[in-house]
């Protein structure tokens, strides 16, 4: 009985032993995979190399948003602040203009289509 | 439509086979909304000077004016304004149509390849919760979406990079780590991907 609360013990050591840094849960495994095909990769990308991407993408995600934080109002994000980190990168740049600029107009097209629901059911 | 594609049928349609193009050809819907003169005054790679015209007193144009503001001067500015929102417009619809004519002949393994490359994206849900654990704070949805569509970005230069790696070593099948770390260390040296090893020493 003893023996077996010390093994439950050391499971649970175990798994939260790992260091903040290591990951040992992926979280982008499916949506990496296929990501990487649509960019060159085979259609079956070896494991390691999905993890090896995870992890960069998570340092990078961590990076950006740390530098964030102290550029602009400190201790918060707005979107200014990523597009200002990212202004010497043209890719990067425009893509986000791209996607905050059609973002806003699907919101415009919601909220239209919202109105001309309400006004025909009313 | 029998044979997939090779890069020479491809080359009169696509613009320029370097990299740095991709901001010219946007998969998505163009809006044609005033904001893409914002999308114009972004600092860019020269390669992409097709889209600003070359008149001299261009950035005058643009600029807000604060010499004396006639209203024939402030017809013409608006006049030259139009003129470029038109062309730009114009440049953004023969793109359009210059993709689908592209898409319209790939080969189903190509079609496939695509489809994942526009459908596949970083879930919200999870980048919010990254980064709301690493801030602490509230996270606006905007934030999320900018990020999650940069992380994409990143991806695929990593992956393209590590693509050129590959090809350069003479391997061949699937990206294998050692292409990638490469690649991460030629990206580091471009100063595309921050560098959060190196220690800045200021005085030594």
């Amino acid at each position: 009985m003893a023996e077996s609360e010390k093994d439950q013990f050391d499971e649970e050591d175990n798994e939260e032993d790992v260091q903040p840094e290591k990951r040992t849960k992926k979280i982008f495994s499916k949506e990496l995979r296929c990501m990487m095909y649509g960019f060159g990769d085979d259609q079956n990308p070896y494991t390691e190399s999905v993890d090896l991407i995870e992890d960069l993408v998570i340092e990078y995600i961590t990076e950006m948003t740390k530098r964030a934080l102290e550029v602009g109002r400190p201790g918060r994000i707005s979107v200014e602040d990523i597009i200002f980190l990212i202004r010497k990168d043209p890719k990067k740049y425009s893509r986000v203009r791209e996607l905050l600029t059609m973002s806003e107009e699907l919101r415009k097209a919601r909220k239209a289509f919202d109105e001309i629901k309400y006004a025909t059911t009313k | 439509m029998d044979s997939p594609l090779s890069i020479q049928d491809m080359k009169p349609v696509i613009q320029s086979p370097d990299h740095t193009d991709r901001p010219n050809i946007s998969p998505s819907v163009s809006p044609s909304t005033s904001s893409t003169k914002d999308l114009q005054k972004s600092p860019r790679k020269s390669s992409e000077s097709e889209t600003e015209t070359e008149s001299p007193d261009k950035g005058k144009s643009k600029s807000p004016s604060k010499t004396k503001a006639s209203p024939s001067q402030d017809r013409k500015r608006k006049a030259e304004i139009d003129e470029e929102t038109r062309q730009k417009n114009e440049k953004q619809e023969e793109e359009r149509q210059k993709m689908q004519v592209l898409v319209s002949n790939f080969s189903e393994e190509q079609l496939n390849r695509y489809e994942m490359y526009r459908r596949a994206a970083f879930p919200k849900a999870a980048v919010k919760r990254l980064m709301q654990s690493i801030t602490g704070t509230a996270i606006s949805p905007n934030v999320v979406i900018a990020m999650a569509g940069i992380a994409k970005v990143f991806v695929g230069e990593v992956v393209e990079e590590a693509l050129d790696v590959l090809e350069l070593w003479n391997d061949s099948g699937p990206i294998q780590p050692k292409h990638i770390r490469e690649a991460v260390r030629k990206l580091r040296s471009r100063n595309t991907i921050p560098n959060v090893k190196k220690k800045k020493v200021l005085l030594s």
